[in-house]
């Protein structure tokens, strides 16, 4: 009876616990925000919080990041299926391009934002190849990859950075699920295109969605590529609230804290659209 | 207000229970120098500063941390954080009633300014150092940080000036004046821009002085009206230019050190530096090419010192009295000054020290200067109060950097 009480009870405490850091975090920016506590406060007001959100620069950054987040997601997503597709067989030659494909996870986000600095800048190993080649003459008469308003470079670091990781996932699933569904239809007369269509991708999908979200809401707060390579006109988010962080104007700092919860509702967002897809599933297959 | 006061309390908790247990304090303001050194013994000092330069991080590490355990017993702890970083952070153990986690920070202007507006600093005492004696106290730019008195709330420490860089093989006439600056950036379309940070914004101020007939008008506290005519010439200025910036200003990099990648690589025909020596050790570095030189705008460059403080929550101001003193004895301000290790400027005055000193420091400058003593003087200007440093940043931000696509 104790022990079934306590596990009842176990659940949310344990949920509570594990939430307890981001909830005082939250709870301390909304406060900080509306300057209930910290520098530049001076009572509850809604004033900063009303100001940052009326900034043309915020509203900017923000679809600059949103945008430049999906793109990358959507790469490296679309690069990791391909890649399992392709390399799902277990012979030597598809192991190693898995593992090759893997390989990159090692390297932290900071020095591949750095590795496609010296790419593709406009004197970097690139723009010096295509020189070399007679293609390029000048420097600027290479189109700007990095500090560009598309982001460009930005995308392309972060999507690369981003591959080995939705790759294992998409590795795992096939090679855990997949082959028996995908016989089964061939059987019941399914040509390959519908295969992949009816089953591979559906399967593939539903596994790797948690990961999907997981990267989308990682480049969106990514600072360190960012302030790499990423333009100052629109400036993303994340730099947009260190700015007003480290601002040496105090009246300033509420302004960091309304930004940070901006960010936090783009992943509450990705993650209740997560939920929902989810539901959805589940309720076709019930 | 009572959800923030509950807030308050429970991050006064949080931080608290960090802290671990309080040292009685002693005022080291009230003992004797030999007490101090005394009670600093066998203690350990961290140390808060900017770790973004391996050289200045190399003099620290390896030839200061070391002197510091051998002469004094003094453990040397350092952790990052420049700045509006250490305002930040002073400002969070403050309202936790926290114990402080630093015990010297490495500040100037504005960050001095919002740390002695908030009373976060420990003081007065830099008055108290044996080597404060060799300062050079006729300089204003060192007795006044910003304009505002140090008061003895924080010891000098190196010494400036801001420079352009050029190379002398790319461009072997460079331009002299702002003015001259303007026809050639005119002339070589996409060649010249300026970083978002620190040395972007002393850039401004460069321009804010030339264009409204010196220094002298914006002296004697921050004025708004007097801001606000003077800025607005910079604006113009650099409206009138944009097109002709690297990326017709669309974009700038972030802070100077890619400004100083784009410059060696050939994108860009200028960078600059608010320290006019670091040519001489980036090229030594390699990372600026060897025929790269410092380019004093004839205009007038802003000339400014960096400063330690102790934070008023240290848990060891005596430690870290006793680490400022030694880091403005003759030894470690000449060793500073060798272009192989930082070439950073002393804050001594040559004349002060003991003969057999002087005479190292007068050969090192004469050997070893990128630019004459007698013409960085001749150019340097001081800075004014911060509030011009804030607002140049800010309305650039807002004017320049968000108009540009």
């Amino acid at each position: 009876m104790i022990a079934d009480r306590g596990g009842r009870h176990a659940v949310p405490l344990s949920a509570l616990l594990a939430a307890l850091p981001t909830l005082v975090g939250v709870g301390y920016a909304v406060a900080a925000a509306t300057g209930l506590i910290g520098d530049g406060g001076r009572g509850f007001s809604l004033d900063r919080t009303a100001h940052v959100l009326a900034e043309h620069v915020v509203w900017r950054g923000l679809f600059w990041t949103l945008g430049t987040a999906a793109a990358a997601t959507a790469l490296a997503t679309a690069g990791a299926v391909l890649l399992a597709v392709t390399f799902r067989g277990t012979g030597a030659a598809d192991r190693a391009a898995r593992a090759l494909a893997v390989l990159p996870m090692a390297v932290p986000h900071l020095v591949a934002a750095a590795v496609f600095v010296l790419l593709l800048g406009q004197s970097g190993f690139l723009a010096r190849a295509l020189y070399a080649a007679g293609i390029a003459r000048a420097p600027d008469s290479m189109p700007a990859l990095i500090y560009d308003p598309w982001g460009t470079g930005f995308v392309l670091a972060l999507a690369w950075k981003e591959l080995p990781f939705l790759s294992l996932l998409a590795f795992t699933i096939l090679a855990t699920r997949g082959s028996q569904l995908e016989e089964t239809a061939r059987s019941l007369g399914a040509a390959p295109g519908e295969v992949f269509r009816r089953v591979t991708w559906p399967m593939l999908w539903r596994g790797i969605l948690p990961g999907v979200i997981a990267v989308f809401v990682f480049i969106a707060g990514s600072y360190e590529a960012a302030v790499l390579l990423a333009p100052s006109n629109p400036l993303p988010l994340p730099l947009l609230t260190f700015e007003r962080y480290t601002d040496p104007d105090l009246e300033r700092r509420p302004d960091a804290f309304v930004l940070v919860l901006v960010g936090l509702a783009i992943s509450a967002a990705a993650v209740a659209a997560h939920e929902w897809a989810r539901s959805r599933q589940e309720s076709f297959e019930a | 207000m009572v959800a923030g006061r509950v807030l308050r309390a429970s991050v006064v908790l949080l931080l608290s229970g960090c802290s671990g247990e309080t040292k009685a304090a002693v005022d080291p303001g009230t003992l004797p120098w030999d007490a101090v050194e005394a009670h600093a013994r066998g203690t350990s000092v961290t140390w808060r500063m900017w770790r973004g330069d391996p050289s200045i991080n190399a003099y620290v590490d390896r030839w200061v941390a070391p002197r510091l355990r051998q002469r004094y017993g003094i453990t040397l702890h350092t952790v990052e954080g420049q700045g509006p970083e250490i305002v930040n952070q002073l400002l969070l153990e403050k309202q936790a009633g926290a114990m402080g986690s630093a015990d010297l920070v490495w500040i100037n202007g504005e960050a001095f300014h919002n740390l002695r507006e908030a009373d976060l600093l420990y003081g007065p005492w830099a008055h108290r150092l044996p080597n404060a004696a060799f300062v050079d106290s006729a300089s204003s730019t060192i007795q006044r940080d910003f304009e505002q008195p140090t008061d003895g709330y924080e010891s000098p420490w190196g010494a400036v000036q801001f420079a352009l860089i050029y190379d002398s093989a790319r461009t072997p006439h460079p331009p002299g004046t702002i003015a001259e600056l303007a026809a050639w950036i005119r002339r070589h379309p996409g060649r010249f821009t300026h970083d978002q940070g620190f040395t972007g914004t002393t850039f401004l101020k460069v321009l804010l002085y030339a264009l409204n007939g010196g220094v002298a008008t914006f002296q004697g506290g921050f004025e708004p009206e007097r801001y606000h005519r003077g800025s607005e010439r910079v604006w113009t200025w650099l409206d009138s230019l944009r097109p002709a910036f690297w990326r017709g200003g669309a974009a700038y990099p972030p802070g100077v050190a890619e400004l100083h990648r784009l410059f060696a690589n050939g994108e860009v025909d200028f960078s600059m530096s608010m320290n006019q020596n670091e040519v001489v050790t980036k090229v030594r570095q390699g990372v600026l090419p060897r025929t790269a030189r410092p380019l004093l705008i004839r205009d007038g460059t802003i000339a400014n010192t960096h400063y330690l403080g102790v934070p008023g929550n240290a848990a060891n101001p005596a430690g870290a009295m006793v680490v400022a003193n030694f880091l403005l004895s003759p030894e470690a301000q000449l060793e500073k000054l060798k272009p192989e290790v930082w070439a950073d400027g002393s804050v001594l005055a040559t004349p002060r020290l003991p003969p057999a000193w002087a005479g190292q420091f007068r050969a090192l400058e004469a050997a070893s200067h990128a630019l004459p003593l007698d013409s960085l003087t001749k150019y340097a200007r001081p800075e004014v109060a911060p509030e011009y440093h804030e607002r140049l940043a800010a309305d650039w931000r807002a004017r320049i950097r968000a108009g540009g696509s």
